[in-house]
């Protein structure tokens, strides 16, 4: 491959980098670094009037918990709706491209909701949060999940339809599946946990 | 055109790769997550 093709392919180099960067990251002592570093902003959080009205306050901590939750079963079904309709598992009567355009709106509308309450929720249980594990596997799955949405699967699926293989569809489909369920799985385990 | 063509084959390749490393690194969160819950129940229980 000469080095005029290889730059033709710099979206797939970026990839692999931000990729191996990533794993270097997560299983270097970088990681711990990282986290030590970051316990003063979890303090401060909690100081914030979001983290007072959510440690004073259990109704309105319920209040956000609820639309946060609302949220994400509504980003779950636009998921749901739009890589059922690139695996070909419903929705074929409909055309595929207001589907996927569709369900992607409804996506990012929630998502930022979900964001915003989970913001707000953070800083309630800011010091909870911040020794749990599961928390930390959670904002990991959650940037990954924003990445490869905005990243790559929506650049892609912005592209004639047609024209990309059978394969990559369901790749990018089932992917897609599974980082989301990741949080949403990850996020009730906060939940439960402590 | 074959600039197209290329440019095609990137968001395509990088798809693939993402997909790839999303798809393996679940496997393996999850398989360890469920192995850790057995685990658990098999000591209460």
């Amino acid at each position: 491959m000469s080095t005029a093709s290889l730059g033709s392919y710099y979206r797939t180099i970026i990839t692999v980098a931000v990729v191996l960067l990533a794993t270097a990251f997560l299983f270097s002592s970088l990681r711990v670094d990282a986290w030590v570093g970051l316990k003063p902003f979890f303090e401060w959080m909690g100081t914030t009037w979001f983290g007072v009205i959510g440690t004073t306050w259990g109704a309105v901590f319920a209040v956000v918990q609820a639309f946060h939750l609302l949220a994400m079963a509504l980003m779950g079904g636009a998921i749901i709706v739009s890589d059922g309709r690139l695996l070909g598992l419903g929705f074929s009567e409909m055309d595929e491209r207001e589907v996927l355009d569709k369900s992607h709106t409804i996506f990012s509308r929630s998502l930022a909701v979900v964001l915003l309450t989970g913001i707000f929720m953070a800083c309630g249980v800011a010091m909870k949060i911040y020794y749990l594990e599961v928390y930390w596997y959670k904002m990991l799955a959650l940037s990954v999940g924003i990445l490869f949405t905005y990243g790559i699967k929506k650049p892609l699926l912005a592209k004639s339809l047609d024209d990309i293989s059978p394969l990559v569809r369901r790749a990018v489909a089932l992917s897609s599946l599974v980082v989301w369920f990741s949080v949403a799985g990850a996020g009730r385990w906060i939940g439960f946990s402590g | 055109s074959d600039k197209k063509k290329v440019a095609m084959d990137d968001l395509q390749v990088s798809a693939l790769a993402a997909s790839a490393t999303i798809l393996i690194f679940s496997a393996i969160y999850w398989t360890v997550q469920i192995q850790s819950v057995r685990e658990m129940l098999e000591m209460a229980y």
